[in-house]
């Protein structure tokens, strides 16, 4: 069932990246303060909820809406979104929550703006940009449909986090940890992705509709490990989990915002929600048990301990994150239904405290300029609301009745007391729980006690009142997790937690919100966890001033350190391997051709007993003597540019061994290629000569002279790389010859239907222009950006460099003045030749337009067109000289002629998609209209590519000519000697 | 005649990479066009037929395999190009460093 409105749900988040972006227009962004712009933009994620919340009554239990896209269908890819209650329930946090954190957004920057010039535009709308980025990325990673959408959200999320963590760029902090961040995070993508692909092959499909019901064979099959432990990798680096939990704490130098949103309610559950919806698959073993329980029990104890002796009210929060995100890994690795129960209260209850808390802290941050525990206190006075919210909010962090957090705490004491985990566990884990527990308990006392009563410690601070909406906004989350703990059973919440459990479960689940069960042995452990918090409390000044002096190097941090300092070190020695000479990248890349022909070229299939037959004069004599003469002409033109010690000469065999290749050509026989090998060739010299010019001659003598001063052993080591590349091609070649005639899967088919779908007899045409046309079109496109970067590369970038003051204004005035300057590097030519050039130019317009006119059923085409026009501008470039030919040719404009043609390539395309259904597929316009033409001309899109193929070729071809041919200040050095 | 052929071929693509390991910054040009040809003469030896005809609808004799020649034409301009690409960033290295010999041209390095 393909469901076109899921896709409403992200897109939706689309739409705020796409309105903020808008309010970073100027007028805009001075009539609207950033503080509407939040409430503004706010709407997209909650339309975004109401979008979720509208389709809860319609989800059914058993089956999850989808919605599936095609990708690439011969790859089996496929874009696609899966909605479940357990997505519903991640949908709704991140849009919820994504709403409070926008309008927050909208005040905690106004604030900042205030102490700026009020009428100054805002710049804010970045951050706004970003968060609205991740939150669609989010949204779809909860809702992905297959394992590539899950991916590239999940890499997306990363990015989005990246950005916002070093949001503010001049704080060397921020971007350290916006660097940590995506060092960590960025790994474990690339282990998830391995690990999915892995999922995806043992399965059969990448599509979690078919994964989740292939439990079974995942568990049985030999590779479930390695898919267990890199998907376990990716979740526990963006979970945050021990020892990659240090990149949390580092990212507090995102704005506060951003910490409430991605890196307290969302991002970091982007793993718990990997692991629970990979549950049914990779789940109910014992290494899912060990691996989350012990990582899961760790991550809960160091959290728990370190944030304890934080005195940054950031950094304490974010530890205390770690922990409970210790806790949720814990919970899925129990696999018992008592565990999922506790898994989505968890989820709810932390993402609603812990967004609060940090909302609060953020207010208080702006309100008296620090969020130092040392320097606060006493600000009850200051802010009433925010004392009453961060009091209920760090009661339900603590756990204490009747608050949200408290039922977490509740079920998960259960849990650590079932009697279905092994026995050591059924000691460890109640142990670890309570401390952690206790150890959470004292902090929230601290964060509530040391900012808002007693006394304040620091006299100099001078808190403002904070706005009142912002204040509110913090409060929502935090009312809400009271409201939901006071209401007896409230049903369809229940009913929805206990649908979004049993997706992770796998079963249904019963999920009970009553806070009064009878006194059990959960209960009793809790009074224990919360009577040992209390006197953690009471102690806290002492044991907090003995742990903050734990030595800083036994922290993961050394870990990463060292992991920094290894990639640097690698990077040291490939710097040393990268030793910047051209060369010897060269002959790197051309041996380890060598090697991969040999490695995997299936030499040895060759049939080597196949008898060779050397060259005999029989019948076809004449074609043989023709045959030997091109190769020696090919081989000898070749060998005679090493030789010749002047570069011109060495310019001019080259031509004549390009020339024996066309032969060569003809002989295959291949007329259309031999004609544009013959074209290219003489053009491809026309280019050399003009770029010659350029060259100062004294440099390009000193740089022959090395050719014969070079020491030996570098021409021996070249030589021999030479000898090996020959040998290697020449096999290849040699068992492309000999294995003739074989069966061709493609060519058949091509001329079978030539005529037919193309109306071309030429069948190589007909692969250029009609079956493969679209590869043309792009192909013609490179050539226009080969045009364009040369234009670009000796007009613009050597004119920045310094390297000769050419500019327009002086260029102009050289064309206009300088009359007597004629022919290439200011040599005379005498006036037959011009008269020659003036014949050859309309001459070569003629022969090129009938290539394109009757091109389709004879040797010729586009292409070669372009270059015999192009041959004769060249001709006249040659002759008369740059000036003289700017003077006269004023119609040939590069860059009107490049794009007339690619326009006029994508016109015509789109014209016979419109007529056929198929882009530049073939239509015969004439006949179509119904006018009469001369025979065997045909005005079909085939025609019209032609033309475009030409005119691009002609653009591109005349601006390499006329930048090669424009006289530098290098020319004037070469021509006074 | 095939061994003549696959000879010349495996000479010229040798005498390319041996020209595009030259310092002199022209004969590497050189070498590049060198090497464009030895390969389309490759792709040609890649064709499937012993080919008596060019490729037309309606010749009678055997025709010479199409597919390679598409390949090959386009590579044809495409090399054009990027040699005038190449030429005119050899044109600004050499400007810019005042030699047209590859190893005093260092700052490729990082």
């Amino acid at each position: 069932m393909t469901d076109w409105g899921l896709v409403l749900i992200p897109a939706m988040c689309l739409v705020g990246l796409t309105g903020s972006v808008l309010l970073a227009v100027p007028p805009l962004n001075l009539r609207l303060p950033v503080r509407r712009a939040g409430w503004l933009l706010s709407l997209f994620p909650a339309g975004s909820s109401v979008l979720i919340l509208s389709r809860l009554p319609s989800l059914s239990a058993v089956s999850p809406q989808s919605f599936k896209l095609d990708w690439i269908p011969s790859l089996g890819l496929t874009a696609g979104l899966y909605f479940d209650h357990l997505s519903a329930l991640f949908g709704l946090l991140i849009t919820g929550i994504g709403t409070l954190v926008v309008i927050y957004a909208g005040y905690y920057f106004d604030q900042s703006a205030s102490s700026r010039s009020t009428i100054s535009p805002w710049r804010e709308w970045r951050f706004l940009a970003f968060l609205f980025l991740f939150m669609a990325a989010m949204v779809t990673v909860v809702m992905a449909g297959d394992v590539l959408t899950l991916f590239i959200s999940w890499e997306l999320t990363s990015v989005a986090s990246f950005l916002l963590i070093g949001y503010r760029q001049q704080d060397q902090a921020a971007r350290q940890g916006a660097f940590k961040s995506l060092l960590i995070t960025g790994a474990g993508g690339v282990a998830l992705l391995l690990g999915l692909l892995v999922l995806s092959s043992v399965t059969g499909s990448g599509e979690f509709a078919h994964i989740l019901t292939a439990g079974d064979l995942v568990r049985s099959s030999p590779l479930y490990l390695l898919a267990l432990a890199l998907v376990a990798l990716g979740a526990f680096t963006k979970s945050a989990q021990f020892p990659f939990h240090i990149w949390l704490p580092d990212a507090m130098g995102a704005p506060t915002p951003a910490s409430a949103y991605l890196h307290s309610a969302t991002m970091v559950k982007a793993g718990i929600f990997l692991l629970a919806r990979l549950n049914p698959v990779l789940g109910f073993t014992d290494e899912w048990f060990w691996l989350l329980t012990a990582v899961g029990g760790i991550t809960m104890l160091t959290g728990a301990s370190a944030g304890f002796r934080q005195n940054d009210l950031k950094a304490l929060l974010a530890y205390s994150t770690i922990s409970q995100l210790g806790v949720l890994i814990m919970l899925i690795g129990q696999d018992t239904e008592i565990a999922f129960k506790a898994l989505v209260i968890s989820i709810l209850a932390h993402a609603l405290y812990k967004s609060a808390l940090f909302m609060l802290v953020g207010i208080v941050d702006h309100a008296t300029g620090t969020r130092d525990l040392r320097r606060l206190g006493g600000l009850v006075r200051t802010m009433p609301i925010a004392f009453l919210a961060t009091g209920v909010a760090a009661m339900s962090m603590a756990g204490l009745p009747p608050l949200f957090g408290f039922l977490a705490k509740e079920t998960l004491l259960a849990t650590a007391t079932h009697p279905n985990v092994p026995p050591l566990a059924n000691v460890v884990l109640p142990a670890t729980t309570v401390i952690a527990g206790a150890l959470i308990l004292a902090q929230a006392g601290v964060v509530v006690w040391d900012s808002f009563l007693g006394r304040p410690r620091d006299q100099s601070l001078h808190p403002h009142r904070p706005p009142a909406f912002m204040c509110l906004v913090a409060t929502v989350p935090a009312v809400l997790s009271l409201t939901i703990g006071l209401l007896p059973e409230p049903e369809p919440i229940a009913s929805f937690l206990a649908n979004a459990a049993a997706a992770v479960y796998g079963s249904k689940v019963k999920v009970s919100l009553a806070l009064w069960n009878g006194i059990t042995v959960p209960l009793l452990l809790s009074a224990v966890a919360v009577c040992s918090g209390m006197v953690l409390f009471v102690l806290r000044h002492p044991l907090r001033e003995r742990l903050s002096r734990t030595d800083p190097r036994w922290s993961a941090n050394t870990l990463y350190r060292w992991s920094v300092g290894l990639i640097d070190g690698s990077a040291f020695v490939a710097t040393r391997l990268q030793g910047g000479k051209l060369r010897t990248y060269m002959a790197t890349v051309i041996l380890g051709m060598l090697a991969l022909v040999f490695g995997f070229g299936d030499l040895a299939q060759w049939h080597w007993e196949t008898p060779l037959t050397l060259p005999t004069l029989d019948t076809t004599g004449e074609i043989v003597v023709l045959r030997i003469f091109a190769l020696l002409v090919v081989v000898t033109g070749a060998a005679a540019t090493i030789g010749l010690p002047r570069d011109f000469w060495a310019v001019v065999a080259l031509g004549s061994s390009g020339m024996a290749v066309a032969i060569l050509m003809v002989l295959e026989p291949a007329p259309d290629v031999a004609l544009v090998q013959l074209v290219a060739d003489i053009l491809t010299v026309v280019i050399l000569v003009l770029a010659l010019a350029r060259l100062p001659r004294s440099q390009r003598q000193r740089a022959n002279d090395l050719m014969f001063l070079q020491s030996r052993a570098s021409l021996v080591r070249d030589s021999l790389i030479a000898v090996a590349a020959g040998a290697v091609v020449a096999l290849v070649t040699l068992v492309g010859l000999t294995s003739r005639p074989r069966t061709s899967a493609v060519t058949p088919y091509y001329e079978d239907t030539a005529k037919v779908l193309a109306g071309t007899k030429d069948i190589v045409g007909a692969i250029l222009v009609d079956y493969r046309a679209l590869d043309t079109l792009i192909e013609i496109a490179v050539f226009g950006l080969a045009g364009l970067g040369v234009y670009t590369l000796l007009r613009h970038a050597s004119v920045k460099a310094g390297d000769h003051n050419e500019s327009d204004a002086t260029d102009r005035q050289s064309i206009a003045g300088a009359q007597d300057v004629f022919g290439i590097a200011g040599a005379e030519t005498s006036s037959f030749v011009h008269a020659l050039a003036y014949v050859s130019l309309p001459l070569a317009m003629v022969i090129g337009l009938v290539h394109i006119m009757y091109g389709h059923d004879q040797p010729g085409d586009g292409f070669t067109a372009g270059v015999i026009i192009s041959l004769a501008i060249g001709f006249w470039y040659v002759v008369f000289g740059f000036r003289q030919v700017r003077r006269q040719l004023t119609w040939l404009r590069s860059a009107p002629l490049i794009a007339t043609g690619l326009l006029l390539a994508i016109a015509s395309g789109t014209a016979a998609a419109c007529h056929t259904g198929s882009f530049l597929g073939h239509v015969d316009w004439g006949e179509v209209i119904g006018i009469s033409l001369p025979r065997g001309f045909a005005l079909s899109t085939s025609f019209l590519f032609e033309v475009a193929i030409c005119l691009t070729v002609l653009g591109s071809a005349s601006y390499i000519l006329d930048t090669l041919g424009r006289p530098g200040a290098t020319e004037h050095e070469s021509a006074g000697k | 005649m095939e061994l003549l052929t696959a000879v010349a071929v495996g000479a010229l693509f040798g005498v390319a990479i041996f020209q595009l390991l030259r310092r002199n910054v022209v004969r590497s040009a050189i070498g590049l066009i060198l090497l464009g040809n030895a390969v389309n003469l490759f792709l040609l030896s890649t064709g499937a037929y012993d080919g008596r005809a060019a490729a037309y609808a309606g010749e009678l004799a055997q025709r010479s395999d199409a597919l390679p020649q598409a390949l090959v034409l386009t590579a044809i301009v495409i090399s054009m190009g990027g040699l005038a690409l190449a030429m005119a960033m050899l044109y600004i290295v050499s400007a810019r460093y005042r030699t047209s010999d590859l190893d005093e041209i260092t700052g490729l390095r990082y």
